[in-house]
């Protein structure tokens, strides 16, 4: 045990000036490898943070109006062309390590299509990239190659619409690798790319469509694989959507499909119902034999499911347009799935609710609308509905919301005041409904539609005064339509070029403030 | 309780190496089995005067080693130990540590002394031993003067020990007035003086509130300066550490005293021993630093102010100090270059001459040209090596429309002087002056060129022959080869440095291989210069590297042929595989860069990879941290490549990863994670397991070097990185730790520099992972599991931007990972980011910064906060 030195006076000295090279080099050669690696990192950052994701791309330009855009597209144009000149000697290069060359020119140009706000798809195409790229798809590529070559490809239809159609001549490869002898990873390219391009329009949809794009994303839809049914189904929401209905019905038709979709709709991903929810809106909105096949399965227990006990705006939009859309198509809905007592009922309108009071305009228009399609159910619905918290708020958004959303509350709040109609009968008045309606002020929302410019509109304001002066007990209607400057707003119709509401106003005015009007008084 | 423990402790300092072995493990056995009893004991051995000295000096050794350890994790725990004993049995021993300081035996009482402030360095800040002061304080009063030596060394040791705030004022003020009495020259004992004075030494940092009072200042300066004339030569170099002591901590005090204080020093370095003459020069050198420091500031770009004005005390005392340090350029030692460790009048001089001109600037020129135009030929080899010494020295610091057309002349005699001096001692400094030259006076950034194409070819000659000369003058002759590289870096295709790259890499290669390359460490500086010429190459001279590769590859294969080395021979074995890989490193990195050079050299990387793992293999439980560094290098020069040496190279990099002890290897591996994350991307999944496992444990260790914590945390965020959503099982165990790092780390009391900058790094480590994970995170399907960190993530934010200390670094890294935040969870966090006061506050001071990446992250972030918001 040795003893310590007790001075406080250590051999402390700073550090001489006259040093040695090796004193600082290694440290230096140290601190620049660390340096490496975090300009690596930063780098890496910037790229990810720049890549434009196809799939969530809102097309929005930057708006940023900088200085350096120019410099940068400029240089970025440069490298394009460059990029795609070490393609075209890589198809060539037959040496060592070609196979690894291909595929680093590839993930070169890759990146650089994902780079900034700016792609240079344009210089890219310019330089011939498709038609290159269509080669390094040839059947019997490695993995990696078609998977860079589709991804090159994916960022190309992700641009302007005259790049995306430049992907012609790659479409046929690209659903061949579709297949199921593919890799998964390369037929998930394949289909991010191919929605990509049949998101852009019904011309390029119909291409794909007689390519036969279809039954094998199908197939695909049907994976196990969470992203890779994602990425299916997004692209087959793209690829069915119109106007024609022809491929809706043809999808629902393929063995699985529905299966597919009741399976992934149980799925707790998010993303994935998202994608599927948005096939069974087109399915639903185009194809009478998909509805047909739809109500009767589990599709719209699940859907209310969804509705009721989500929070994302991304999911309950094409939840709610596919509940809408199937109610309004098949009665079926309000009959026999939607019944009065059911718990699915209650649901539906909880999570109708719960988007009536949301934020988000969307949501509460969609949601109106399905609600007014319920409403024009059973004698029961409607109670259940005017019972419900949904008529406070939706008579507050009568007279505050903006005017679509007006417009689809209207309906379902004229829809509770009457019965469903027998024959041809003018319907008869739910009393109880419309008077309570009227004591919380209903009348001025409706006039205001009465004035409203949309013929449908009117038409519907129109018919809800007819309501209130017919229905009002002790006659009172017709007083209270013209304490609200009624007579005036129907007045505006008296020499409307639209006949139908010409005459419609005018009968109602003659009716109700005929020459007999005030002499009760 | 307290047992006999004499014979133990004189049989512990045996010479017999059983005996003491013996001894030393019956001491520590008493120690584990009864901790009170056995500092009782050692205590009651170190207070009786019957005992041998010797016993006595160990039991009082041995009790501070019982609370006390360099290591903080065990000395916190030593600390706690000692709180948590019997009350009575710390008070027994307390009471005969008092007791030792009134002892006749001066090591006894010393020994004490540094135990009592041990034991108040845990006890004050708990607020306990409150009498402790008061009663060391009554002590002074007493007659006997070896009392009071002790007592002042007690409150010395003490004032090391505890920190200002622990002592209230009233106690400081006695506990500086004993001490300055005690330094009074009207004190007879020299012993009570030198104690006085040594205790006032650290006493110094309590003293803030009395170097504020006029008259207190006064007082005190008067008698530190009265001290530095004592007779006893310990009291005057003691005195004027004081002096370097207060130049650095109230130098805005000192105005007053300047005048004196140069007189003092002037005749200390003229005349006094040199202990005292070298604390002299150190006061000087100190007052340099404070006003580089202040000029610094005012030359900064945002505050151009410091909180301290500066009052030119340099400037104003050059035309006498100058001379003053001339003059000790000529006190050199003979043979002084040959050992690493020397330090003397002339070395001394020489530094703080240096620091002068990095002060002054140009005004030191004419004061110094005369002494080296006067000396530089003379046929003593002091005045030259004395002048040449000089103009090395200010070669850093004035201005180089000043310094040039002196080095032009210069130049050449410099050249000749290296080549025919027939003095070592010159040569070495002329080739060290040479290297300033280049250093300061060469590059890009000059405007007027030293070296031209006609003085180039003479410049390499000389060098490259002098590189054969006695090793010292070797050394020298690289480091200046090292800088002429340097300084064309950035050159360009076209090096003049070319047409003789084959040359000077055979000298460099021919002096690594010379017989005594292990002397002044010539073989090191001969790599390290050889790692600057590969790493300032051109495409002109990139065959020349690539030759290089087999050759540094023989090498390296050739020191792992070697066998049954001697532990000397194993240790030389290890330094020169250091020194190749850290040459293949710079090559490594050097050819894997350019797609020129790429391909070429792939050829060699299943070799090379092979010869690091035989490197690794050489040790048993460490790994090589330059075989470690060049990895890294390789990683990325192969990309996804490297997958095939995974297998091999995996159990090193966790040997790395475990290295607490060398928190350096564990560093460096660390940052080689995160070059394999960054070549192998999702590849090195399989690998997560363990490597996560590894980091965790590291994080959670209060063993590792504190240093190491943030480079980890930006690990994370490389892993996230490569893996993707796969990093969700992580997702639990590294959120809450950087949860609660980010907790610490916004609040951190940063009033200290050093801290703050730590601070930062965690900060900036912290936030890298956050990026990592978000952008790793982004467009999976996942991305809903990091909602539940979204609010703390920008609750972190939110409290930096409201602290306002956070460096540029961390600014960029914390806009970056707001908008990370916006772009990863989009719609989902847009109202979160509403309510934060990052998103509007924030945003908008990072938008205006001067800083171009500041700014480039927060038009990024403004643009994916405007999406997540519009959602």
């Amino acid at each position: 045990m040795a003893d310590e030195d007790v001075s406080p006076q250590s051999s402390y000295h700073r550090d001489a000036i006259k040093t040695s090279v090796h004193n600082t080099s290694a440290q230096r050669r140290r601190q620049l490898a660390v340096a490496v690696g975090k300009e690596r990192r930063e780098a890496l950052i910037r790229t990810k943070r720049l890549c434009r994701e196809a799939h969530f791309d809102d097309n929005e330009a930057s708006l940023e109006g900088d200085m350096n855009i120019e410099e940068e597209r400029a240089v970025l144009n440069a490298q394009a062309s460059q990029i795609i000149e070490d393609l075209k000697s890589a198809t060539t290069y037959q040496g060592k390590g070609a196979a690894q060359k291909k595929v680093e020119a590839l993930r070169a140009l890759r990146r650089l299509l994902s780079k900034s706000e700016f792609p240079p798809v344009k210089a890219a195409l310019q330089a011939g990239a498709v038609p290159l790229l269509v080669q390094y798809l040839s059947f019997g590529s490695p993995d990696e190659q078609l998977l860079e070559a589709a991804w090159c490809l994916t960022n190309i239809a992700a641009g302007e619409p005259e790049e995306t159609k430049s992907l012609v001549p790659a479409l046929p490869l690209l659903v061949a690798h579709l297949g199921e002898k593919s890799s998964v990873p390369v037929a998930e390219q394949c289909a991010w790319a191919l929605g990509n391009v049949a998101g852009e329009g019904d011309e390029l949809r119909n291409i794909l469509l007689a390519q036969g794009a279809l039954l094998p994303l199908a197939r695909l839809m049907m994976s196990n694989k969470g992203s890779t049914a994602r990425t299916a189904s997004w692209a087959l929401s793209n690829l069915i959507k119109g106007p024609q209905p022809n491929a809706a019905t043809e999808l629902i038709r393929i063995k699985g499909v529905l299966d597919a979709i009741i399976q992934h709709l149980r799925n707790l991903d998010d993303e994935l119902v998202t994608e599927v929810a948005w096939v069974v809106v087109y399915l639903s909105a185009l194809s009478e034999a998909a509805v047909g096949l739809l109500v009767k399965s589990d599709v719209v227990h699940l859907l209310v499911g969804k509705l009721a006990a989500s929070e994302r705006l991304h999911l309950l939009i094409p939840v709610l347009r596919s509940l809408g859309n199937l109610v309004a198509a098949d009665s079926y809905m309000t009959d026999k799935v939607l019944v009065v007592g059911h718990n699915t009922t209650d649901q539906i309108l909880l999570g109708l609710i719960k988007c009536l009071k949301s934020e988000h305009r969307v949501l509460k228009k969609e949601a109106a609308w399905v609600l007014s399609n319920i409403a024009a159910g059973s004698v029961g619905h409607k109670e259940l509905i005017f019972s419900s918290e949904a008529t406070p708020l939706m008579i507050h958004l009568l007279s505050s919301a903006p005017f679509d959303i007006r417009k689809e509350v209207a309906y379902t709040l004229g829809n509770l005041c009457v019965a469903p109609a027998k024959n041809a009968e003018q319907p008869s008045v739910i009393v109880h409904h419309l008077v309570a309606l009227v004591n919380r002020e209903c009348i001025s929302g409706f006039i205001h539609l009465v004035r409203s410019a949309d013929i449908q509109s009117a038409k519907l304001g129109l018919q809800f005064l007819e309501l209130v002066m017919r229905g009002m007990p002790n006659r009172e209607g017709p007083k209270l339509v013209e304490r609200e400057d009624g007579i005036d707003a129907m007045e505006r119709f008296q020499f409307h070029e639209n006949e139908e509401m010409r005459t419609m106003a005018n009968g109602l005015v003659d009716k109700y403030f005929g020459e007999d009007y005030g002499l009760d008084e | 309780m307290a047992m006999e423990v004499t014979q133990i402790l004189l049989n512990a300092q045996s010479v017999d190496g059983s005996v003491r072995k013996h001894a030393e493990e019956s001491l520590k056995q008493f120690q584990e089995q009864n901790l009170s009893a056995f500092l009782l004991s050692l205590s009651n051995e170190l207070v009786s005067n019957e005992k041998p000295v010797d016993s006595r000096k160990l039991a009082g050794l041995v009790l501070k080693n019982a609370l006390d350890a360099k290591e903080q994790h065990r000395k916190s725990e030593l600390a706690q130990r000692w709180l948590s004993l019997d009350i009575a049995v710390k008070a027994q021993v307390k009471a005969c540590l008092l007791q030792t300081l009134a002892s006749p035996v001066p090591d006894a009482r010393s020994t004490a002394s540094q135990v009592i402030a041990k034991i108040a360095g845990i006890e004050l800040p708990q607020k306990q031993w409150p009498e402790l002061i008061g009663s060391l304080l009554s002590n002074i009063h007493q007659l006997q003067p070896h009392v009071k030596q002790a007592t002042l060394e007690t409150l010395g040791y003490l004032c090391e020990e505890v920190s200002p705030q622990v002592v209230d004022q009233d106690q400081v003020n006695k506990i500086l007035t004993a001490v300055v009495q005690g330094m009074n020259a009207s004190e007879g004992s020299s012993d009570v003086r030198l104690a006085a004075t040594r205790a006032l030494y650290n006493a110094l940092g309590f003293a803030q509130a009395n170097f504020s009072n006029d008259m207190e200042r006064d007082y005190i300066m008067r008698v530190v300066c009265e001290a530095t004339l004592s007779q006893e030569v310990k009291i005057r170099q003691s005195a004027f550490e004081c002096l370097v002591a207060i130049s650095s901590t109230y130098y805005d005090k000192l105005a007053s005293y300047m005048q004196d204080i140069f007189t003092i020093t002037a005749k200390a370095v003229k005349e006094d021993e040199e202990p005292v003459a070298l604390q002299a020069i150190e006061f000087w050198s100190s007052i340099c630093d404070e006003e580089i420091d202040i000029l610094d500031e005012y030359g900064g770009e945002f505050t151009a102010d410091s909180d301290i004005p500066c009052y030119y005390f340099i400037k104003q005392a050059l035309p006498a100090l100058v001379p003053m340090l001339l003059e000790t350029l000529l006190k050199q030692e003979e043979d002084q270059d040959q050992d690493e460790g020397a330090w003397n009048l002339a070395m001394a001089g020489g530094t703080c001459l240096g620091l002068v001109a990095r002060t002054v600037g140009d005004d030191i020129v004419p004061l110094v040209m005369p002494f080296i135009e006067e000396n530089i030929t003379r046929p003593n080899w002091r005045q030259r090596e004395a002048a040449t010494y000089a103009f090395g020295s200010i070669l850093e610091g004035p201005s180089p429309d000043k310094l040039t057309p002196i080095v032009h002349v210069a130049l050449s005699f410099m050249l000749t002087a290296l080549m025919n001096d027939p003095n070592n001692h010159v040569k070495d400094t002329t080739a060290w002056t040479l290297g300033r030259i280049f250093e300061f006076l060469h590059g890009s950034t000059v405007e007027t060129p030293i070296i031209t194409p006609e003085n180039c070819q003479q410049i390499l000659t000389v060098l490259l022959q002098s590189m054969k000369d006695v090793p010292n003058v070797a050394e020298k002759a690289c480091g200046a080869l090292y800088f002429l590289a340097q300084g064309y870096e950035d050159v360009g295709a076209a090096s003049p440095l070319s047409p003789f790259y084959q040359n000077i890499i055979e000298a460099l290669l021919t002096v690594t291989r010379r017989e005594d390359a292990g002397e002044s460490r010539l073989r090191t500086a001969a790599y390290e210069t050889l790692n600057e010429i590969v790493r300032c190459s051109t495409d002109e001279t990139a065959p020349i590297v690539m030759q290089l590769v087999p050759v540094i590859m023989m090498e390296l294969h050739q020191t792992l042929e070697a066998q049954k080395l001697s532990s000397d021979e194993r240790e030389k074995q290890n330094e020169l595989q250091g020194l190749l890989c850290g040459c293949l490193q710079v090559i490594i990195q050097k050819l894997g860069a350019a797609e020129t050079t790429k391909y070429g050299f792939m050829q060699y990387t299943d070799q090379i990879m092979d010869l690091f793992l035989r490197v690794f293999a050489c040790r048993n439980a460490t790994v090589h941290e330059e075989a470690m560094l060049a990895i890294g290098a390789l990683a990325y020069a192969t990309g996804t490549n490297f997958l095939k040496y995974m297998q091999g190279f995996y159990p090193y990099l966790e040997m790395g990863l475990q290295n607490f002890e060398e928190y350096q290897v564990c560093a460096i591996t660390v940052g080689v994670v995160g070059d394999l994350c960054r070549a192998l991307e999702d590849k090195i999944l399989p690998f997560c397991d363990g490597i996560m496992t590894q980091l965790l444990k590291d994080l959670s260790s209060n063993q590792l070097h504190r240093s190491v914590k943030p480079p980890i945390f930006s690990c994370f965020g490389d892993i996230a990185l490569a893996i993707g959503e796969n990093f969700e099982k992580y997702l639990i165990y590294a959120m809450p730790m950087l949860q609660s790092a980010a907790e610490l780390s916004a609040h951190a009391v940063a009033d200290d520099d050093d801290i703050l900058e730590y601070t930062n790094q965690l900060r900036n480590g912290i936030l890298e992972a956050y990026s990592g994970i978000l952008q790793g995170f982004k467009s999976s399907p996942k991305t809903q599991l990091l909602m539940p960190y979204a609010y703390h993530i920008l609750q972190f934010i939110d409290t930096l931007y409201s602290e306002k200390d956070m460096d540029d670094a961390v600014m960029k890294t914390a806009i970056g990972v707001l908008g990370d935040l916006a772009d990863t969870l989009g719609s989902h966090v847009g109202p979160l980011i509403n309510q934060s006061v990052s998103s509007k506050g924030f945003l908008e001071e990072c938008l205006s910064s001067d800083d171009g990446l500041i700014k480039e992250s927060a038009d990024w972030a403004k643009l994916a906060i405007s999406r997540a918001v519009s959602g």
